[in-house]
């Protein structure tokens, strides 16, 4: 574990605000049990948890906060400054940055949605959602830590995207969809354990290759961000 | 010990002698400076891009309606299912204002400097949320002002027809002023509780998503009665609820479905809705107290 990492890991678990992060996967392993334990039928109840709130609400919102979190922090601090002049590669910045924010943000997210899952359907669905919300926890993290790098206000942006452009135009306009990281996790998981629980208008091969493309584009993008990165002071 | 020999020189700096303006004034000013501040006006252009970019869906969403109405003679949406329409966009608007309000003072710490005029701690908390209200107030009712205009013009039976169109839009405005009390005061709290803009935003966000499959899945349950109280989870759907006990059939025309099926539990809503708004805004002042203490 390289020193950034360590430094970038001690950043988020040191404050007290990482609680606030708790009780969003609480709520949905709550409402999965008490679904279950009063015997909802699973077709039912499943939607509105795993997709409406597990990969809809908890997935992205957790990334966002993560994601910005371990760089974007750093910048509105100011402290930035102490690791671009140390003399290390940009990517050996960004990559550990990046692997702990994915990390973080996957461990939160699919633990509570393998439970769901499982008690939703089978073990095999409950599999399925935690790899599949782990590669979309990957893809929003480079998302939003590349955002955090291109933008001052990186939430903000984010925001934008998770509420604007995958809530309201995905319910709306089924074309933008195809660009949406939500519905790519929806038809991963979807492939790796068919149910009719979930449903999507994407082709798995599209959403495999676009999340792909999402992970390393935006990874290379903040690369080559943080080559040129001025440090100036908080926004107006 | 000798006697202290320090004197104070007057090197001349001249004394304010005009006239000083009470708590009322400051409360004003901190209100008018608020509801500035939330559509970045008087900051740089960067501070206006996000308001303002709200503000213009929902007026090109209203416009688009107004259009459709006059030209089909078909009605999209109620004054007030226009509210309900856009509640992902407030709860967007509130996600950058509330944290523009409360949390660059948090973070610069400038408490102190306000507290040191005449003004109650409580003056401000209040003044803060005053403005956010009257914002997210102006973001509903503009746009219902907007289809009101249209619908008024066009409108083929004169006066009359525009009287009954004054008379859909009032309640409209109403409970756009629900919505508005409520997302303020949640949002104004969540945000006070952190300096970090970034972090205040995204609390917010998750507080306010997070509620709604709530709803979702109490509706499913094998209760009538949770079902019918279930969308007490939620802000926007409680004040939906309230709406639809309050307003009735002004909110959504009975063969749309006559709002949310709350059955008899019209009064709850109303009492949750109370409790919730002076629970936050308590919650609030509380937290001032202790700021300003520090």
């Amino acid at each position: 574990m390289s020193t950034v990492s360590w430094i970038t890991a001690r950043g988020l678990f040191g404050r007290r605000r990482f609680l606030m992060l708790l009780p969003l996967p609480a709520v949905l392993v709550l409402l999965a049990v008490l679904c279950r334990s009063l015997g909802v039928d699973p077709g039912e109840w499943a939607s509105p948890v795993l997709v409406g709130l597990g990969l809809a609400v908890v997935l992205p919102v957790v990334a966002l906060i993560v994601g910005t979190g371990v760089l974007g922090a750093e910048i509105d601090d100011g402290t930035v400054v102490h690791i671009l002049t140390k003399p290390l590669p940009r990517w050996q910045i960004v990559l550990p940055k990046l692997a702990v924010a994915a990390g973080v943000s996957a461990v939160t997210v699919a633990v509570p949605l393998y439970v769901a899952g499982v008690l939703a359907d089978s073990v095999r669905l409950g599999l399925a959602l935690a790899a599949a919300s782990a590669l979309g926890a990957l893809a929003y993290s480079a998302l939003f830590l590349a955002l955090s790098l291109v933008t001052r206000r990186p939430v903000l942006l984010g925001l934008v995207y998770v509420l604007i452009w995958e809530g309201l135009l995905g319910n709306f306009v089924s074309g933008t969809r195809v660009l949406s990281i939500q519905q790519w996790v929806i038809a991963l998981a979807d492939r790796m354990a068919p149910t009719a629980l979930l449903s999507t208008t994407v082709s798995v091969p599209v959403a495999v290759v676009l999340i792909a493309l999402v992970s390393v584009g935006f990874t290379v993008l903040a690369i080559d961000r943080l080559r040129s990165f001025s440090v100036a002071g908080e926004t107006s | 010990m000798p006697e202290p020999t320090g004197v104070i020189h007057d090197i001349g700096y001249q004394r304010y002698t005009g006239p000083r303006l009470g708590r009322r004034h400051v409360f004003g000013a901190l209100y008018g400076h608020g509801l500035r501040t939330v559509f970045g006006l008087g900051r740089s252009a960067k501070a206006k891009i996000f308001p303002w970019l709200v503000v213009g869906i929902v007026t090109v969403v209203a416009a688009g309606v107004t259009a459709v109405r006059s030209q089909l003679g078909q009605v999209v949406m109620t004054y007030a299912q226009f509210a309900d329409a856009m509640s992902w966009l407030v709860i967007f608007f509130v996600a950058v204002a509330a944290p523009e309000l409360v949390s660059r003072d948090l973070r610069s710490g400038v408490l102190p400097l306000y507290f040191s005029r005449p003004l109650p701690r409580d003056d401000y908390a209040l003044a803060k949320l005053l403005s956010l209200v009257s914002a997210i107030w102006l973001l509903l009712g503009g746009p219902q002002l907007v289809m009101f205009l249209g619908a008024a013009f066009t409108t083929p039976d004169g006066l009359r027809g525009t009287w009954n169109e004054l008379l859909d839009l009032l309640p409209g405005l109403l409970y756009a002023g629900l919505w508005a009390v409520v997302f303020a005061a949640i949002g104004l709290l969540v945000a006070s509780l952190t300096g970090k803009r970034a972090f205040a935003a995204g609390g917010i966000v998750a507080v306010f998503l997070m509620t709604t499959p709530v709803v979702g899945v109490l509706s499913i349950l094998p209760s009538r009665a949770v079902n019918e109280l279930a969308y007490l989870a939620s802000p926007s759907t409680l004040v939906g609820g309230v709406g639809t006990w309050a307003l009735g059939d002004l909110l959504v025309p009975a063969d749309q479905g006559g709002g949310i099926p709350i059955g008899s539990f019209g009064p709850v809503y109303a009492i949750v809705a109370v409790l919730l708004v002076s629970a936050c805004t308590a919650l609030l002042l509380l937290r001032y107290r202790k700021v300003a203490a520090r």
